[in-house]
């Protein structure tokens, strides 16, 4: 909401400093956004007189003329075509600003004469475009008048933040209302003529629909002169930003703006008998004051007459009745239109409007007859004619809230004490009258402020008069714990996953939750994950896995030359857009150069192995302790087939995948190395929260460590793990580790076989191994290993 | 009697002489061998007899000692400068090197766990809710109804799917959860909510997706004074700053009553912000008591308890905090940007060691 100073004191007598009222705006709640001093953009420009003007003796467009400025008579050197002797002029001295260009005038020599200062054209001002003359004042205009108080400009713009509760302070003399409220001076009253009128209007007003208007009073004028504005309304317009369009819309906005109160104009000639107030029909539509064809639906709220759409009540006029300077007679509309209603409609109908943005806050009732009389005072005084009396049809209904609170409940909240006597004065500043009973204060809350409901709302009413700088500082800690926990379970997971996987090189990114669906069929269905108004079509489906964008991540990393990746993400996936379809996933990428050439190391690339450790090593420190994790090859599309597998933790549900990335999916974000992931799916880790703080009772053994090695040759489809578990499960009591640590592949062993290698670790409790023991306990693990593989030792 | 002295001076002789390992082991041989000249004399002991065998063995211990510990130290002495020639020619470039890297924490997931670690300590807990909401729970709980003006400042996310014949939403912020978890736990209640949020908004300072923490206390006393000291504590503890300028001013929230914004101070030197001093005002949270109406749609008794909530945004936080300058950089996955900006994954913020 913008206003200027100058109007602003139309409303509120003060003597306070502008500065301290450009603080206490903030301070009650009227966040100032942005404060314009016109008048020191125009303080140095004056008017002057020309008194002689002769041509240049070296330039044929120039002319020499001298001027008067009040204090001296100076030369300035003038290009206007429109310059005459006797011309009152607007003139910029030497050391001023030219606003259009932020040029600063010197004393020049302009084509071998000096020139002092210069005369403005409206363009240079930048007050308009107009731009082939200087500006020609009016003779009467006195020499060495700042130009400023001609214009209107001597002024200082505010513009402040409204939220959405203070629609009292959507006009200007409710801002007043509210400075004289915080002590920053009077609120005076408007003089305002209350015409009678001298007829009965001759059109008449019906509301059939009391529920999205309660009340329309209509107020008729013949023979008006539809004129330009004035010059003193002009300048208030263009002052806050409004463009004076003709008298009867210009005042209408001004009492929009100064009582914060629409109202509407209709050419009265152009309404066909009677104006009806009703609920729009589906299919009916009418066209705006915006041009625009509106198609309506059933309930919105429209003003018709007996024939058609006229207007939208309480959003906009129709261009069939709208106003011209050929318009004699007119309707003067002021109504109270209901909120909901109104902002449904507007939504609906995707119009704002000032008038919208009014009704669906709340307007005061006290306002629509106020209105018409203000509004009658000017349309009189600027456009003539005479008015009719005021046609009203529906009531005006006052809806006085009245709350009961006590000082004790408004100290409880706050913070701090208010007496009794602190309370009533605070309110009865904002014009709330009270009466008390006993510790019980009533308080009748005025029409104008439509926010206040509760006790609530009057602890914030006192707190924002007394100052929010006033709230005293209290200590918040607790002499004794409320919550066990800080972090539940789940959540230390996430934050430990975190912090691990970081630990092993991965970079943390954090990338939109939503993703573009034309990436994401692999994923599997992606209908239920779409979202209705996506900011744009790339991402318009909830991601239903991470992948997506760590891949378009690498993809557009690429191209900033790096060639190694290790990132990953920890977030949530999408089943559904209901709310409970929502998994914790932490997903890492590791692709590209794993080790670069160097003196030392030849080049190597991540592999599949990488990540499956990577995996498994965080699953190690997510669950300490025992555990069963089994790998299979069982992974989703998105995988290579033959290179991934799944990972279950003591046999039940899949905890997370590993693998290379599918080649065509690759393909399709065009990433060219072999890109290998890890997906863990952290709600499905089995809880393992510790119960005991006690570690597991620890049994060392002092006697000897044997070592065996043994090779197998078996066939390549059986998996290299089947050997170690055949092996451990032979003596779980003297086996200790059993670790592969070599893998030969060779056609010397048959073109389907392979040789794995592994490396037995034997230790007794009781006593040192003999060698019986040992040869015993190998050629079990021989016969156990060969059984379970189909393999044979090799020797 | 026998004169060992011509032994003596071989012995004598003899150790000079030594050059390496294996002459000492020549040297130990010849006088200690099974056959070594101090051996056979030893042997020699049995034929003599009685004052005499007893003088003789005397001094050929003796001289055994002697041998002994000439062998001793000479090793000794070959050895360290063995080991010294070895020393001098096994040198390695020391400015060589090989590098092991950590990977990095996004400033977000920092700062988030920065502020759990503060309001942890004043015994808040993590709550937490899911991303798609539902309309009640979003805004109406909230003492937001469906044609409040403040919907329209939401711009919101729709989804297809609905609860109680609403569309679901994506949630506009993290005030949602205080509804859940008022459901859920009755007072006293502390609690804050780190989240996603999301609105239908992208431009220079707008992301269409960006994280909010919640903040909620009820009890039967938490007031106006207690919500100034809860932010401030947090604030200074967050910018690690003593001094502080913290200013309130009236807003608006639905979901509040008193509502309030605050501001902090801060200066400008050169590129850098300084937060805590200075004339000029930062906005950096929304804040105030909870409304009565969210209580009671909560079950929650308004006349008996009463508390505060506040919200703010991670990014600002973030980019105050750390001198980040554009909010959308946040999710743009430039590892330019990541490796930079990034916090190693050791340093845990903490109450007791440092925050960042």
């Amino acid at each position: 909401m913008k206003f200027s100073y100058s109007w602003l004191t139309e409303h509120l007598k003060t003597n306070v400093h502008f500065e301290e009222i450009e603080k206490k705006l903030t301070s009650i709640g009227l966040e100032v956004e942005d404060i314009q001093d016109t008048g020191k953009a125009y303080q140095d420009f004056i008017v002057g007189q020309v008194l002689e003007e002769k041509k240049h003796p070296n330039a044929d467009k120039l002319k020499l003329c001298k001027v008067d400025i009040g204090k001296e008579k100076v030369d300035v050197v003038c290009g206007a075509p429109n310059v005459e002797k006797g011309m009152k002029v607007v003139y910029a001295p030497v050391g001023s600003t030219i606003p259009v260009n932020q040029m600063k005038i010197k004393a020049a020599k302009i084509r071998g004469v000096e020139s002092y200062g210069m005369m403005c054209s409206e363009y240079e001002l930048g007050i308009s475009n107009e731009h082939d003359g200087i500006i020609r004042l009016e003779e009467k205009e006195t020499i060495g008048r700042p130009f400023s108080e001609i214009y209107g400009l001597n002024d200082i713009v505010i513009e402040i933040g409204i939220t959405p509760n203070r629609q009292d302070c959507l006009g200007v003399k409710g801002i007043a209302r509210d400075l004289a409220s915080a002590g920053m001076g009077e609120l005076l009253e408007r003089k305002i003529s209350k015409e009678k009128g001298s007829f009965k209007s001759p059109i008449k007003i019906e509301i059939q629909d009391n529920k999205i208007c309660s009340a329309f009073a209509g107020r008729y004028f013949r023979n008006v002169k539809n004129t330009e504005s004035p010059e003193w309304l002009k300048n208030k317009l263009k002052s806050i930003g409004l463009r004076p369009i003709s008298a009867l819309v210009d005042i209408t906005n001004f009492v929009m703006y100064d009582e914060n109160r629409p109202l509407h104009v209709y050419d009265a000639d152009k309404i066909n008998g009677k104006i009806i107030v009703r609920a729009a029909n589906d299919g009916e539509s009418f066209q705006a004051l915006d041009e625009k064809d509106y198609h309506l639906k059933n309930g919105m709220c429209v003003i018709a007459d007996e024939k058609k759409v006229l207007g939208l009540g309480g959003i906009m006029g129709g261009e069939s009745t709208g106003c011209s300077t050929e318009t004699k007679n007119v309707l003067l509309e002021s109504a109270l239109f209901d909120e909901i209603n109104t902002a449904k409609t507007g939504r609906n109908l995707s119009i704002l409007s000032d008038a919208r943005y009014r009704f669906e806050r709340g307007i005061d009732p006290n306002s629509t007859l106020k209105g018409i009389d203000l509004a009658t005072q000017l349309i009189l005084e600027i456009c003539g004619g005479e008015c009719s009396e005021v046609e009203l049809a529906g009531n005006i209904k006052e809806n006085k809230n009245e709350v009961s609170t006590s000082s004790s409940y408004i100290s409880r909240r706050l913070g701090f004490e208010v007496s009794d006597k602190e309370l009533i004065s605070i309110l009865s500043s904002l014009g709330i009258e009270t009466s008390q009973t006993g510790d019980v204060i009533k308080c009748s809350i005025p029409s104008w402020r439509q926010d206040i409901h509760g006790e609530a709302d009057i602890s914030e009413e006192v707190i924002r008069i007394k100052g929010y700088e006033n709230i005293p500082t209290s200590n918040i800690r607790l002499k004794s714990k409320i919550n066990k926990n800080i972090l539940n379970y789940a959540q230390k997971k996430l934050m430990k996953a975190r912090h691990f996987i970081a630990s092993i090189e991965y970079d943390e990114l954090v990338t939109f939750s939503f993703t573009d669906s034309k990436n994401c069929e692999v994923f599997g269905d992606i209908n239920n994950l779409k979202i209705v108004n996506p900011i744009s079509e790339e991402l318009d489906i909830l991601r239903p896995n991470l992948l997506p964008n760590l891949l378009q991540a690498i993809k557009k990393n690429k191209n900033r030359n790096f060639d190694s990746f290790s990132i990953f993400e920890i977030g949530s996936q999408y089943r559904s857009t209901f709310p409970e379809d929502q998994l914790n996933v932490a997903c890492g990428i590791k692709s590209g150069i794993k080790t670069e050439k160097s003196w030392k190391n030849m080049q190597t690339e991540f592999d599949i192995y990488d990540v499956k450790q990577d995996l498994t090593s965080l699953i190690d420190y997510l669950m300490p302790g025992n555990k069963k994790i089994s790998v299979s090859n069982d992974c989703p599309s998105w995988y290579h087939p033959g290179r991934s597998g799944s990972i279950k933790i003591n046999n039940s549900v899949i905890a997370g995948y590993f693998g290379e990335l599918h080649p065509s999916v690759a393909n399709q974000f065009k990433i060219k190395n072999k890109t290998n992931i890890f997906e863990l799916y952290l709600d499905e880790l089995p809880n393992t929260e510790k119960k005991t703080t006690n570690k597991p009772v620890l049994n060392l053994s002092d006697f000897q460590i044997v070592t065996r090695d043994f090779a197998f040759v078996i066939d390549k489809k059986v998996k290299s793990e089947e050997v170690v578990t055949s092996a451990f499960k032979v003596d779980k009591e003297l086996i200790r580790n059993v670790e592969i640590f070599d893998l030969f592949e060779d056609d010397s062993l048959g073109k389907d076989k392979k040789s794995i290698a592994i490396k037995v670790t034997l230790q007794s409790n009781e006593k040192t191994l003999a060698e019986n023991d040992i040869s015993e306990i190998s050629s079990k693990i021989i016969e156990s290993v060969e059984k379970s593989t189909s393999g044979t030792v090799r020797s | 009697m026998k004169d060992f002295r011509e032994l003596e001076t071989e012995i004598k002789k003899a150790s000079d002489k030594f050059t390496n390992i294996e002459s000492i082991n020549e040297f130990r041989i010849k006088f200690l061998g099974k056959k070594g000249i101090i051996s056979l004399e030893m042997k020699e002991l049995a034929s003599l007899s009685g004052d005499e065998r007893k003088q003789h063995a005397e001094k050929l211990n003796k001289i055994k000692d002697s041998v002994l510990e000439i062998i001793a130290s000479k090793t000794e002495e070959l050895n360290s400068k063995e080991l010294e020639k070895k020393l001098n020619s096994e040198t390695l470039d020391i400015t060589l090197s090989t590098s092991k890297s950590y990977g990095t924490i996004h400033p977000i997931s920092q700062v988030i766990e920065e502020v759990i670690t503060i309001f942890g300590d004043l015994d808040f807990f993590v709550a937490e809710g899911p991303e798609v909401e539902t309309d009640y729970n979003n805004f109406t709980a909230l003492n937001t109804s469906e044609h409040h003006p403040a919907r329209q400042m939401h711009d919101t996310f729709y989804v297809e799917t609905e609860t109680d014949g609403m569309p679901n939403v994506l949630r506009t912020h993290t005030s949602p959860v205080q509804i859940r978890s008022m459901l859920k736990q009755k007072p006293p209640i502390r609690l804050i909510a780190p989240g996603k949020t999301f609105r239908c908004d992208n431009d220079q300072t707008h992301s269409p997706m960006f994280h909010q923490v919640e903040g909620l206390v009820i009890d039967q006393e938490s007031n106006m004074s207690h919500l100034k000291g809860c932010l401030e504590i947090f604030l200074k503890t967050f910018f690690e700053t003593d001094k502080l300028n913290m200013r309130f001013r009236p807003s608006h929230f639905p979901f509040t009553e008193p509502s309030a914004e605050v501001d902090i101070g801060y200066t400008k030197k050169g590129n850098q912000l300084i937060i805590g001093e200075g004339e000029d005002w930062l906005e950096i949270l929304g804040c105030g008591m909870v409304h009565p109406n969210v209580l009671e749609n909560v079950n929650i008794n308004s006349n008996e308890y009463q508390g505060y909530a506040f919200g703010m945004g991670i990014e600002r936080l973030a980019m105050l905090k750390y001198g980040i300058s554009d909010l959308r950089t946040f999710f743009d996955s430039d590892l330019r940007w990541n490796k930079h900006y990034g916090f190693s994954p050791l340093n845990i913020p903490s109450i007791i060691g440092d925050l960042s």
